[in-house]
């Protein structure tokens, strides 16, 4: 069996690591050939190996459908499986790292020497390269042109279309497909194999369902199944899932509901400021529960309509938790009124 | 530029220090104990409000019996090599450099409680364990849970408000020495004013007589308001009590508190003080467009937008309050304030272990902790052997752990025994 290094190649790690550590990283594709559903982006990556001659390159596509593994899976094939300790390829997250100064001082760092026995440049994948700025994108649009020689840009991203033009055309562009229903449930039936679980087609349903085709997701669902218990049926995985997800904004709008504002105010900060979700993350799921709520038709539109005006003015850069007050106490005089 | 008072009258001698008579004696025999021998507590934490004379009886101290007093801040303690130069851990060094009468003085350690990490009290601790010179702590609360192994290895002394008279006495001692003319009128509404804090009463006498001979009643009138707390409560409620957009917008003149805490302070405060929902869904809606003007004006650098932000969260506020509530509903603190210090503990951990995930798992924090830890909470919570494996693998501390598998670690093993036994036969 492969021993694994962890990514700072600190030292291998121990069997019980490696039969527990996340799957989504035990199982993430090692090379071009395990990457599922990309065809025509592995067949072009493919041709690229075999001249050596890399351009930047810019894969775009939905989350979970394996751009940071075809990145990394591109780096091994090209520079050997070291390719991270000996110094070939560098990952940096552009929603983590503060501004482009910090971005900018990475690359040159990184850039500025040329490992022995390599291809004479490197390859840095900036990874959520979406998030940043246009302002941060013009100004790293620079620092490709002043490293192109010495370091060649892998950039993932969700959409496509937040990456400006000027970028967008100095890359090759890859698209990346969604996976269908039937590439994850078979995915997951081979690491099932793998981990010599017994799992059953109801509960693979279940898990594609939940997964909303992220196959990070399903893999985490699966493996969060397997700890409860090595035989998975469909109600583990609703079980599971009831732990996982909690229910949380459904609760939050049961209060407001309910005419306790100040319940649902502190659930809602709790989500931000110690959960760490996103005023857009709890937007989401407020519209998603929004249309089941028992509350008349022309209420609800007008909920939906204030919604979009919250969710607009965070795009503005509104205050989140102030913005997401003023729709619960909304809400909650409306159904207050709803039961008079 | 003319000395601050509050340093030119500071007590050179120990008996110049006012009140708190008890306390300054507890000091001085816990000097004594150093003096003559091993003292029982190697450091001192004297607590109390501001402006007693906690700092100024160390330096008087010191003055009057010749040590010299060295006054150290967070950042110091981590350099372990030189705080040891300063707390001498060897008798031989302290022999050799011979100042040996020297006290540790570590100003506003309750502060530090809530900026620093634990690293830096802990380097503290480790000083205090090692140090052969007193060493002294100041702090206003010094009932933070952060202090508390700090707490253990000091002697606690407490310093309370200074009575009227004991400030009137010193201002009146310090108008003597300036030549100054005072009214006792004067003289008694600044001590009213201070609170019991000495030297907020000597920075205002200061800040009236500074260039005169004689100081009136009049001359009162140019001090604002000492107290924000209160300060802020009296803008409150003519806030919620507006009758018209002006007299609302006017209770923010001469406050001074920032916008960002006054709209703080509103926004928690509506829920109590408007209790028909219809009409605090107005309110909130107000105070949402309130925020917009000011989330644009910082943007776009278009300040002017300031003035329409300010009535929307002042005035527009206390017309949708149309219904008062029965009784009077006293205001209260922000809940967002306190609730970001009730959970500062808990968020620096899941900050943390979300960093620990992305950097192992290709993601960012933001997706680390939305994506993959209310996955790994499960699994970490199912056995011990998940629990360790993910804590070795993803390098997380046993409190790490612990907060992801939501107990201790003997209560999953409990749990997983249980588990076993009864859903799942099959596992093994």
């Amino acid at each position: 069996m492969e021993r694994y290094v962890d990514s700072e190649g600190a030292g291998l790690l121990s069997a019980k690591v490696v039969a527990t550590l996340p799957w989504v990283e035990k199982y993430r594709p090692k090379s071009l050939d395990e990457i599922i559903n990309q065809e025509e982006v592995v067949a072009s990556l493919k041709n690229i190996l075999k001249t050596k001659a890399v351009p930047h390159m810019l894969f775009a596509g939905p989350p979970g459908v394996g751009k940071t593994a075809t990145a990394h899976a591109f780096a091994r094939d090209l520079f050997g499986p070291n390719y991270i300790e000996d110094g070939h390829f560098l990952e940096i997250n552009a929603s983590d790292e503060r501004g482009i100064q910090t971005i900018r001082e990475k690359v040159k760092m990184f850039a500025r020497q040329i490992p022995m026995g390599g291809l004479g440049f490197k390859i840095l994948l900036l990874d959520e390269s979406d998030q940043l700025t246009d302002d941060a994108q013009h100004a790293f649009r620079r620092v490709m042109e002043q490293y192109s020689t010495t370091c060649r840009f892998i950039l993932a991203a969700n959409y496509s279309n937040r990456i400006i033009e000027p970028i967008q055309s100095r890359c090759a562009f890859f698209r990346f497909k969604p996976l269908t229903k039937n590439h994850i449930i078979q995915h997951l039936k081979w690491i099932a194999g793998e981990e010599g679980l017994s799992i059953d087609d109801a509960a693979l349903e279940v898990i594609y369902d939940f997964s909303e085709g992220d196959m990070r997701r399903a893999i985490n669902i699966l493996q969060a199944s397997a700890a409860m218990s090595k035989k998975i049926d469909e109600k583990l995985v609703y079980q599971v899932m009831g732990y996982v997800s909690r229910g949380e904004v459904r609760q939050i709008l049961e209060k407001a509901i309910a005419g306790d504002f100040k319940g649902a105010r502190d659930d809602v900060r709790r989500l931000l400021y110690v959960q760490g979700l996103t005023g857009s993350d709890i937007i989401s799921a407020i519209y998603r529960e929004l249309f089941y709520l028992n509350l008349p038709e022309e209420e609800k539109l007008e909920l939906l309509d204030l919604l979009g005006e919250v969710d607009y003015r965070i795009s503005e850069g509104a205050t989140e938790e102030v913005q997401l007050m003023a729709f619960l106490a909304r809400l909650a005089a409306k159904a207050r009124r709803g039961k008079k | 530029m003319t000395q601050l008072w509050v340093e030119k009258y500071r007590p050179k001698r120990v008996a110049e220090v006012v009140g708190n008579k008890q306390s300054v004696q507890q000091f001085i025999s816990w000097m004594r104990s150093w003096e003559t021998g091993r003292p029982q507590k190697k450091a001192a934490l004297l607590y109390g409000p501001a402006g007693v004379g906690k700092t100024s009886l160390v330096l008087a101290y010191g003055n009057e019996h010749g040590y010299d007093v060295v006054e150290v801040n967070a950042s110091d303690w981590r350099d372990q090599e030189h705080m040891k130069s300063i707390v001498g851990s060897s008798s031989q060094q302290l022999t050799l450099q011979g100042t040996a009468k020297r006290i540790i003085l570590v100003d506003e350690v309750d502060g530090i409680a809530g900026r620093e990490d634990a690293g830096g009290l802990s380097a503290l601790r480790r000083i205090i364990d090692e140090t052969r010179v007193p060493i002294v702590m100041v702090a206003n609360n010094p009932w933070d849970q952060r202090l508390a192994t700090i707490r253990d290895r000091s002697l606690l002394i407490e310093f309370k408000r200074l009575s009227k008279t004991d400030i009137i006495s010193r201002l009146r001692e310090i108008c003597r020495r300036e030549g100054l003319e005072c009214d006792e009128q004067v003289l008694r509404a600044l001590a009213e004013r201070a609170e019991g804090d000495l030297r907020s009463a000597i920075n205002d006498l200061q800040a009236i007589a500074q260039g005169k001979k004689k100081v009136t009643v009049k001359d009162l009138e140019a001090l604002g308001s000492r107290n924000r707390v209160k300060q802020i409560f009296e803008a409150l409620r003519i806030i919620f009590n507006a009758k018209s957009l002006r007299s609302a917008r006017a209770a923010l003149e001469g406050l001074e508190v920032d916008l960002d805490t006054v709209y703080t302070w509103i926004l928690d405060n509506a829920p109590l003080q408007i209790q028909r929902l219809d009409e605090l869904a107005d309110a909130m809606e107000v105070l949402a467009r309130a925020d917009l003007y000011l989330a644009r004006m910082s943007r776009e650098q278009k300040w002017r937008l300031m003035r329409y932000a300010v009535p929307l969260m002042t005035g527009g506020v206390a017309l949708s309050r149309k219904t008062k509530p029965k009784g009077f509903v006293k205001f209260s603190f922000p809940d967002k304030i306190r609730f970001m210090q009730k959970t500062r503990e808990e968020r620096e951990l899941l900050q943390s272990i979300a960093r620990k995930v992305a950097a192992q798992l290709h993601l960012s924090s933001h997706k680390a902790m939305k994506y993959m830890v209310p996955f790994l909470r499960v699994i970490a919570s199912s056995s011990t052997r998940n629990a360790e494996a993910l804590a070795e693998y993803l390098s997380l501390s046993p409190k790490e752990v612990e907060y992801l598998a939501g107990k201790p670690l003997e209560a999953v093993a409990k749990a997983s025994r249980g588990r076993r036994g009864g859903r799942s036969p099959s596992r093994g």
